[in-house]
Parts: C-alpha cells; structure tokens; sequence
C-alpha cells in the first residue's frame, strides 16, 4: 500500500473507533469556539449595525480599524491575551491562562471584527429607498438596527458564520493561551499539530476530515437558509 | 381654522450645488400647504429635511413622512402598517387601512405588495401617526385611477387636525389637495398662495411655466354627459372633462392658451363653452399677452400682440370666449 493510502485507512479506523478522548477534543472545541463566536456575534452585530447605519464623527476610522482586525494573525492575539493573563501581567491575578476561558476569551477577539465588519457591510448593501424609509420611521436606536438586521439577515448569517468559520479553524491564538493540554486545553486544531508533529499522519487526518465536517454542516445550513430566502423572495 | 402652527424653515446645499431654501410658514392647524415645482427644483430635499432624514435632524415638530418611494421591509403588511406606532395610532392606522382598502392585505407578505399597494399601506401609517406634522412626498405618484379619489379623502381626513406638507409636481394633485400652494423653482419658493392666485396670477415667468396653466375655478356639477360634465362656475356653465356626479364639488383647470378669443359672437365654432365677458386687463406675459376677463368668474386667456391689434380690443370693452371642453378637466375635491 501507498504511503497516502496507508494515512487514510489509518484515518478511518481512527474515526471508526471514535473513543472518549476525541469525544472530549470534539466537545471543547465545539464549547469554545461556539461559546467565543456567541461573545463575538453579541458585541461585534451591534458594533456592526452602528457602523454600518448611524453617521458620526469617526466612523471611516472605526470602519478602518475593524476591517484591519478582521486580517489580524490569530498567533498575534494569542500573544496579546498571554501577555495580559501572565502571572504578573495586568490580568494575572484572574489566574486564567490554559484554561478554556482563556481560550474563549483570545477567540472571542477575532470573531468580535469578522462580526462587525460584515454585518457593517451587509446593512450597508440596504437600497437608498429603504434606508431612507428606516429614517422616516423615527424609530429607537435599537429598533432600527433590529430591523434593518433582520432585513439583511442573509448578509447577518453569513457574518456569524464566518466569526465561527475563523475561530474553529485557528490554531495559534488557542496553542498560545490554552497550551494544548491533554484533556485539558486540547482542541481539534492544535490536536492536528500534535498528531502531525509526531507523525502520526492517520489520526491527524481523522481530526481534519472531522473540521472540515463542522465547517461544511454550519456554512452548508446558512447557504440553504439563504436559498430557500432567495426562492421565496 | 384651527391655531397658527410654524413650519420651520429648511436651507440645504445639496452636493449638486443647489441651494434648497423653504419656509418657515405659518398655518392654521388643520390646513394642507402642497409644494409644487417642476422636477429636480428641491422639493423632495426640503421635505426630508423637514422630516429628519437629512442635514441637521430633529425639529420641534414631530413628524410622520411618506417617502415618494415606501419601502416595505420583510414581513406581513400588518407588521409594516405598526412600525414605529403606538397602540392608539395602530388603531387610526387600521382604520386608515380600511379606508384606503388596503386591510385585506395585511396579512400577506408586504414585499409582495404592488407599487400602489404599498404607497396606500404606507399612507395609512404615516396618517395613522399622531405626528403635527405630516409630510407626504408625491402620494398620488403610483395610485391608478380607481383609487385616487379614495387616497385623496383618506389625506383630506387624516391630516385634518395637523399640518401637512404634500410634494408634488401633479396640477390635479394641486387643484384636489392644497389650501396654500407654494411654487418652488431651482430651490426656492417664487410664490406662496391659495390655489386660484398661483395659477391665474403667476408672479413671474418662472412661476408660470411651473405652474403652465391659468385657470382654476370652483363649481358644482349640474349635469353628466360622459366623457363631459357640466359645472356651474359662480353662474357661468363649463363643460369640461369629468366623471364626478351632479352635485360633486370640483375645480375646474384649464390653461390659458386653449382660450380663444372674439371680439363678438359671430363665426361657427365646435367649442362646447361659449362666454361673453368684459375685458378687464391686459398683460404682457413673456412674447404674449394674457387677457383677463370677467366672465362671472374671471378667466385668463392667452394671446399673441398681434391678435390684440387685429381684434381691436380694449380694457372694459366686450369679449367672447370659447373653449373645447376637452381641453378642460374637472377634478373632484374630497368631501370636508
């Protein structure tokens, strides 16, 4: 047999044997990039429906500085969140470095522009007409961006989806603040690492093919979402 | 009349440069004041600075406007209707709905509401609104036939105890709606009046080719014989195009070119209106001269100088008129 062929019947008896250590690799990395997109969607939407809808001094600058923090290397925010969380850096005394708070926390700081940034873009793409028609209606604050979100829902759904198509498929923030602790800190990429580091090629395999399942079920669910939209419309 | 309101003033440069200047006014509560003018001098942009959606927002008035093109947002027609109301609005806006028979299709998708649909549903709920003033942009613009008379009561009703601002660039809209018409041309107001002086007395050139018309009078229909009625005009008979029935209240609007002018009634003539007057004034009106005459109510007609010299008239010396009917046109005035 192949070299590759030998990886993946490697990969499908890891998968077949689905044992309780990949169950807990699968569980946290669903706990904690779920839990860090939720954090992200909650602060990043409405940051993005101000941008994207009121006008202010500042907002071609705020624009800039989210649109450059949607790039920002994962590894970079990793450090940022160790440095803070260090024992004798200015958060140290919450005592919550390679914990999977610590996790959630550096993932939440990437999802928080990719949430922002593309609802701010997705409310942007409303037509003349209905943004004049948002301002007629002398709503609230929050009513207006309530329903200018629900408006470009589809362009909302996809912005949530990419907040949490980011953080599941990093590695470097998680390595660097969690510490990829078996058991402990350990999710599906830096598990990957790990495998492949020791070369062990079939299990690492396994652990790709089972990423790429989540990223396919969740962007799968909002495209069908946005098509069934699109033929009702 | 109910109590004096202001409508403030509005200055707005637009990026094109023009200079977008209106009011303030003063009004009595319950009065419509339509701003009327030709495509592209300002209007739309006085309204919505009056309603907050541009320039420097919020006035001491509380506003309700209809854009010249409503949006509807995702959701039923009921969900649209409420947007923005409270629980006794949403009452005089389901009434509103009624009246404009648009409450049928409340429950349907409001995205899939035609054009007229929507401005009617819209309508209901800017009306709906307890707001002092009412700001409406085109209303009539994608209403059809059959339902204009319906859409012109509901605003007659609905901007009753407030003030409204109606923005058209229609003459029937005009005629049906306003109580004070001001003209506006290249961004600001040439003329504020009632209806009758803005039309028949322009004050200047600009204005009446805004206004391109010259006679607007108020009758009664008396008699039915379609396509024509027949309007008793302050004793004068006018036969003009109209569906109204007898006993309607109407205006009557014609321009003053369509007048033809005699100095006695001899000559065959097809036209249906046939009136002797007094020639009150004569007026130089641009390359032509605009005759004023008092024929019961007073008409303008419009003539060439050299007409005036053939015809060897002069002021206070007799005159006949004649006019087709078809070139007339009767417009309902919704029931106070």
């Amino acid at each position: 047999m192949s070299f590759l062929g030998e990886v993946l019947s490697e990969a499908l008896s890891v998968l077949a044997n689905f044992g309780p250590e990949l169950r807990k690799v699968l569980w946290l990395t669903l706990l904690v990039s779920g839990l860090a997109t939720f954090i992200g969607v909650l602060l990043g939407v409405p940051f993005g429906l101000w941008l994207g809808l009121d006008r202010f001094r500042g907002r071609g600058l705020l624009l800039t500085l989210v649109n450059a923090g949607m790039g920002i290397p994962p590894v970079l925010a990793g450090l940022l969140l160790l440095l803070l969380l260090w024992s004798e850096g200015p958060l140290g005394s919450l005592g919550g470095l390679f914990t999977p708070w610590a996790m959630v926390a550096a993932q939440a700081l990437l999802a928080i522009p990719i949430a922002a940034g593309l609802t701010a873009a997705a409310v942007r793409g409303l037509s003349s007409d209905a943004r004049e028609q948002l301002d007629a209606l002398g709503l609230s604050r929050p009513r207006r961006w309530w329903l200018a979100g629900v408006e470009m829902w589809p362009g909302v759904a996809a912005a949530i989806a990419a907040a949490f198509g980011r953080v599941v498929s990093e590695v470097g923030a998680v390595l660097v603040v969690g510490g990829n602790i078996k058991g402990e800190t350990r999710v599906l990429t830096t598990a990957i690492v790990q495998e492949a580091r020791q070369a062990r090629f079939g299990a690492a395999v396994a652990l790709g093919v089972i990423l790429l399942l989540m990223a396919v079920i969740v962007n799968g669910a909002i495209t069908w979402l946005q098509l069934r939209e699109a033929a009702d419309g | 009349m109910g109590d004096p309101v202001t409508i403030p003033g509005v200055q707005h440069r637009l990026p094109t440069g023009l200079e977008v200047s209106f009011g303030p006014f003063d009004i009595s509560r319950g009065q419509r004041l339509v701003l009327f003018g030709p495509n592209g001098s300002g209007k739309t942009t006085a309204l919505r600075v009056l309603a907050g959606t541009m320039g420097s927002a919020g006035g001491p008035l509380h506003t309700a406007y209809l854009p010249q093109r409503p949006y509807m947002f995702r959701g039923s027609g009921r969900h649209n209707l409420t947007l923005g109301l409270s629980g006794r609005e949403v009452e005089q806006a389901e009434d509103l709905a009624r009246d404009l028979r648009i409450f049928d299709k409340l429950p349907e998708p409001a995205q899939r509401l035609s054009g007229g649909e929507r401005q009617r549903l819209a309508l209901a709920r800017v009306l709906g609104s307890d707001a002092d003033l009412v700001l409406l942009d085109e209303p009539l613009a994608a209403i059809d036939v059959r339902n204009r008379d319906i859409v012109t009561s509901a605003i007659a009703k609905g901007a009753r105890n407030r003030v409204a601002v109606i923005v058209t660039h229609d003459r029937d809209v005009v005629a049906t709606l306003a109580d004070q018409v001001a003209v506006m041309v290249e961004g600001a107001v040439r003329q504020v009046g009632s209806v009758g002086e803005v039309f028949s007395l322009p004050s200047d050139n600009e204005v009446a080719l805004a206004v391109g018309l010259g006679n607007v009078v108020s009758g009664v229909v008396v008699a039915a014989d379609p396509p024509l009625v027949e309007v008793d005009v302050a004793g004068l008979r006018v036969w003009a195009l109209g569906s109204q029935s007898p006993g309607s209240e109407v205006k009557v609007l014609f321009g003053a070119e369509t007048v033809t002018v005699a100095a006695d009634g001899q000559g065959l003539t097809s036209a249906r209106n046939v009136w002797s007057g007094r020639l009150d004034a004569v007026r130089p009106m641009g390359r032509l001269v605009e005759l004023l005459v008092d024929a019961g109510p007073q008409i303008a007609a419009l003539i060439t100088p050299g007409s005036l010299d053939a015809l060897d008239l002069h002021e206070g010396g007799s005159v006949v008129l004649s006019l087709k009917a078809t070139a007339a046109r009767a417009v309902s005035v919704p029931g106070s």
